[in-house]
């Protein structure tokens, strides 16, 4: 992963592939500048190059002479910039043809293409950030919607840095309460196996809210996942298709589609739902459909949200109620469907009877109420993070999260089983690596390489 | 004990502290002949504050200079007169020895027997300055102009270097209550180029035990086993005085605060930095006004002495007020002070200064131990002394060093700290400093570090054939323990060894299930405990252990470039180009280098050889000691 080739000067697009307004080239290393001026050309001649402000110019290709672009340079000396080292910013127009062209001149002139996640590896060996922060930046790259960028930048913060820092700070108490007590027998300092059962129980209630806002985080970030059930022939594909249809422009295909189900990536306001249209749940008649109906409910049963579709043009099935019972406890938007038929369900006793599921009528066909639906869809759905000042992100800090839960918990029950303290005290110990872990203090090579492994290049 | 002081030893010692005595003793056991000299020869191996050795920690350290061969242990035990093994309720890995010695035995003990080490010169004298050629020490001078070589120079001066005793306003420089400090040494050290910086520490009053009512106080018992420091003790201890607990009032705290004026520290006279561990009872008061009361103890200095220590209430306030104080509690309202209580300030030798063997990197041949380097306590400076002496001896008979790390013993905790991260208040040593406490225990203190005792001779063959039965025993036993199955109440059956991890179990309980294949001692009986309650953990560090030592042993290259390491800062690059360490481990010691630096190295050194090995994921570092 790392070597001699990280004195390399690299370069690399940093923007996300695919045409957008602007793409940025960017250089990191020693030889930044002298490479960006053999494919840059200032408008205005100038004596040198002044840092940190934009310098407009044309990107020439020296061997034709040939102009195929205009753009902006960005010079960063080091220890000024993202990497600490010499950075130089290239704005260009957005296309990938131009930017590959900059690419190759700067590699022709002596860069190497960076690898993935190499920026961001060189600011962390730089102690520019910290590995939370290194993993913010991605997420930074990857939101695409304003309420995410603001929750990333708060993390670019150090905010959960801090959190954790708190919690940090807290076990850190607890277990200068059971070594004092280890080290001073002599004094009566009062700390029970009882009381530190206490704290610990207090800071693992803690841990547990934060560990809960992980699923905010994944929402915010991968979108929030929405099955579609209901039994066959009520509709499903059909509402599936109207609300992809109206969402056409935003909609971006996503890359789960299997013979079982379909799922797509819409955005409702700032927050991004995976749709997923499934087999019918209804009853099955070959082990085929069996199958297909035990993997629709896993699907159900593991989405973060549920639109159970009910044919309201029929009298309410055996089957429709046993599927509004088996997922009566889970987030769900009941949607009678098919309102354009006439309605021969009786509507109102399965409200009585599901009181507390929301539901709404519509016309998957005709469209009616699709708009109050995509209302409902969010005011339901999207996740709620008013009080979440802190948001965990990333399926590693949850896993070291989990282990200092894992072993914070421990050492309370091997306290209540009648272990002695310096036992317990093992297992908090253990915490504090964990809890350094997350913020980069403790550095082990396997950490960084998962890291930075799942890097796009170029940040 | 020769009786005239030769001109040249292979090593003189300076002071005869306890640092002293374990570094002369250490040295001379190990073939080499030495000279120990003191300001004071009636104040050899003086327990300058409180009459106690061992403690959690403490006790644990001592438990390793005895199974290294060192003295501290046996004299405890030989002088001790009152014994009590502390954290009882816990378990094995936090359970220490702690003794109250009597004061004057103790040193006319350790005197007795340091004269009789046939190639010990024990000599009075005041050191001024160390005689330096080529950058390597050569022997010392002394007040009256002696000079007197060595091929190694041990300084253990304790608080004598530079020392200054505060009462009050009054301050008067001083080692010790009425002894002269070393002042002239301090000075040529610095001259030398050797870094100092101060530090404080004080000693409480000493009352006179007739003038206290003992009514009013708790009676605080030794154990009814007494549990001995040394595991070469083999007589029965005997209990043979009660200490005493009492508190403070708020009284006492009042007389105080309105007398801080008058105090040392906090009218700004003490610049040296004093110990949080072990605090003034102004400072008590002080740093926490909410508490209406603080302990103290009251504890005899002897048996042949009226003289009573009072353990938490040491001062630099005057005698007046130490006196207003006393009338304040209960119990002490007519004790008479015999020896004031004192704060003393003195000149210390940052550590970092220091190879891991304790030999100064500036000057060759140059070893310091104890309280010169910012340590605090008997033990920590008998450690340390018998670590310089034994480093002292091997480098004189051109032997490899010995280092102990930190999962092998708490005394490479204690250098490895004192070395590495350096000192700024006085530096005392605890079990959470350990990354491995759960290994490092009383009990199995023989099993770690005696091997290494006996191959420098400093155990004899005796002891370590009976530390061999033991072990045998011990081996005996566990194995009856894991095959002997019992059956449980609706459950399937288990090994008496797995029963006796349940916390409520103890070895008395393996009793009802049959009879033991060997007799064990107590001493035995808590080895075996330990050993079987802290099975899964033990195991664990061991894996844990084997993977760093595996780290450390990655060879750095000799031609390595460090500038060419990515993430290296140029100071990093600079200590590396200047100390040229050839592993991991040797980098780690280096001063100034932080871990982040060491992890670069690590990193670059895994790509680099993974990168010679295409395809193969292991990393390929040459790996040293397994």
């Amino acid at each position: 992963m790392i070597d001699q080739t990280i004195e390399d000067t690299i370069i690399a697009v940093s923007t996300p592939p695919g045409y957008g307004g602007i793409g940025i080239v960017r250089l990191s290393g020693r030889d930044s500048l002298k490479i960006a001026k053999s494919l840059f050309r200032p408008k205005k001649r100038i004596s040198r190059v002044p840092p940190g402000r934009a310098v407009l110019g044309n990107l020439v290709n020296l061997e034709s002479n040939e102009v195929f672009d205009e753009a902006y340079l960005l010079y960063f000396p080091a220890p000024h910039s993202y990497t600490r080292e010499d950075v130089v910013e290239i704005s260009c127009h957005g296309s990938p043809v131009v930017m590959e062209e900059a690419v190759r001149l700067g590699i022709k002139a002596g860069a190497r293409h960076a690898r993935a996640g190499e920026f961001t590896l060189r600011a962390y060996l730089k102690g520019r950030i910290d590995i939370i922060q290194a993993e913010a930046v991605d997420d930074l790259i990857r939101a695409g919607t304003v309420e995410t960028a603001r929750r990333v930048f708060g993390q670019l913060d150090g905010k959960l840095s801090k959190k954790i820092g708190e919690f940090r700070a807290g076990v850190i108490d607890i277990l200068a309460q059971i070594e004092a007590a280890i080290e001073f027998p002599d004094d009566r300092l009062f700390v029970t196996p009882e009381r530190i059962i206490n704290s610990l129980e207090k800071m693992i209630v803690l841990m547990d809210d934060l560990m809960a806002s992980y699923d905010v985080g994944k929402a915010l970030i991968e979108g929030v996942t929405l099955a579609i059930a209901g039994k066959t022939n009520v509709g499903k594909s059909t509402l599936f298709n109207a609300i992809l249809e109206d969402e056409r422009a935003i909609v971006t295909p996503y890359p789960g589609t299997t013979r079982d189900y379909l799922k797509e990536k819409i955005k409702i306001k700032d927050v991004y739902f995976n749709l997923v249209d499934m087999a019918g749940l209804g009853k099955a008649g070959s082990s085929v459909e069996r199958e297909g109906i035990k993997r629709g409910k896993r699907i159900a049963s593991l989405a973060e949200g549920l639109l159970i579709l009910l044919d309201a043009s029929r009298p309410a099935g055996s089957e429709d109620l046993a599927l509004l019972e088996e997922f009566r406890s889970k987030n769900v938007l009941i949607l009678f469907n098919k309102i354009d038929l006439g309605r021969k369900m009786d509507i109102t006793k399965i409200k009585e009877r599901f009181g507390q599921l929301p539901s709404l009528e519509i016309s998957a066909l005709r469209g009616t109420n699709l708009g109050r639906l995509k209302k409902k869809i969010y005011e339901i759905f999207s996740p709620k993070i008013e009080n979440r000042e802190n948001v965990i992100f990333h399926m590693r800090q949850k896993l070291l999260l989990e282990d200092v839960l894992k072993h914070l918990k421990k050492g309370r029950d091997l306290l209540i089983k009648g272990h002695t303290e310096e036992i317990c005290a093992e297992e908090i110990r253990k915490t504090l690596l964990f809890l350094s872990q997350l913020t980069g203090e403790i550095r082990a090579d396997d950490v960084i390489e998962s890291i930075f492994g799942r890097f796009c290049v170029g940040k | 004990m020769k009786t005239t002081a030769a001109e040249a030893y292979d090593v003189v010692v300076v002071g005869a502290g306890h640092a002293g005595c374990e570094a002369a003793a250490a040295a001379c056991a190990m073939g080499l002949s030495a000279c120990l000299v003191t300001i004071h020869l009636e104040t050899i191996a003086q327990m300058s504050c409180n009459p106690a050795i061992g403690g959690v920690a403490k006790g644990h350290l001592v438990r390793e200079i005895d199974a290294l061969g060192g003295i501290m242990g046996r004299l405890a035990d030989e002088t001790g007169i009152q014994f009590r093994l502390l954290n009882r309720s816990r378990g094995g890995a936090v359970q220490a020895p702690r003794a109250q010695c009597d004061k004057a035995i103790y040193r006319l003990t350790m005197k007795k027997w340091l004269e009789d080490i046939p190639n010990l010169t024990v000599f009075q004298g005041i050191v001024t300055d160390l005689l330096v050629e080529n950058g390597k020490a050569k022997g010392i001078v002394t007040l009256d102009g002696h000079t007197i070589r060595g091929k190694a120079v041990l300084l253990t001066p304790g608080t004598f270097l530079n020392g200054l005793i505060h009462i009050g306003l009054k301050s008067y420089p001083a080692g010790r209550a009425n002894e002269p400090a070393a002042p002239e040494l301090s000075e040529n050290l610095k001259r030398l180029g050797l870094k100092t910086f101060r530090l404080k520490t004080g000693t409480p009053m000493r009352l006179d035990k007739h003038s206290i009512d003992w009514s009013e106080f708790e009676p605080q018992p030794g154990d009814d086993a007494p549990v001995p420091f040394s595991f070469r003790t083999k007589k029965r201890l005997e209990n043979k005085v009660v200490c005493y607990a009492g508190y403070t009032n708020e009284r006492t705290h009042e007389v105080i605060r309105k007398n801080l004026d008058k105090s040392p520290l906090y009218s700004g006279r003490i610049t040296g930095v004093g110990t949080r561990y072990c605090p003034s009872i102004e400072d008590k008061v002080v740093k926490f006004p909410h508490h209406s009361r603080h302990q103290f103890f009251l504890e005899p200095e002897g048996l042949e002495t009226s003289e009573i220590y009072v353990n938490g209430l040491s001062s630099s306030l005057p005698y007046e007020t130490q006196k207003s104080i006393l009338r304040t509690i209960p119990g002490l309202d007519q004790a008479k002070i015999l020896r004031p209580a004192y704060g003393i300030e003195y000149d210390a030798v940052s550590p970092i200064q220091l190879r891991p063997t304790l030999e100064t990197r500036l000057i060759d041949n140059l070893y310091l131990a104890g309280q010169i380097n910012g340590t605090s306590g008997y033990e920590e400076a008998a450690a340390q002394g018998l670590m310089a002496g034994i480093n002292a001896a091997l480098k004189t008979g051109k032997k490899a060093p010995f280092v102990l790390r930190r999962d092998e013993a708490y005394i490479g905790v204690l250098v490895d700290d004192l070395i590495s991260k350096g000192v700024e208040e006085p530096y005392r040593l605890f079990t959470s400093r350990a990354e491995y406490r759960l290994r490092l225990r009383i009990d199995n203190a023989d099993v770690r570090l005696t091997g290494y005792g006996h191959d420098f001779g400093l155990i004899g063959d005796d002891d370590f054939h009976a530390f061999h039965e033991k072990k045998e025993r011990v081996r005996n036993v566990i194995y009856y323990l894991e095959k002997k199955k019992i059956a449980q109440v609706d459950k399937e059956k288990i090994s008496l060894k797995d029963y006796l991890k349940k916390p409520e179990i103890h070895f008395e309980n393996m009793l009802e299930y049959g009879k033991i294949p060997e007799v064990l001692t107590d001493e035995e009986v808590r080895h075996v405990e330990a050993e079987i309650k802290y099975e899964g953990y033990l195991k664990k560090q061991e894996k844990e252990v084997a993977k760093i030592l595996k780290i450390d042993g990655l060879k750095i290259p000799e031609k390595l470039d460090f500038k060419k390491i990515h993430g290296l800062t140029r100071e990093a690059v600079e200590k590396m180009d200047k100390q040229k360490p050839r592993t991991i481990r040797d980098m780690k010691k280096i001063p100034g280098l932080t871990p982040s630096d060491v992890f670069c190295v690590y990193v670059y050194l895994n790509a680099r050889n993974k990168k010679k090995a295409p395809g193969d994921n292991v990393p390929r570092g040459t790996i040293e000691n397994g």
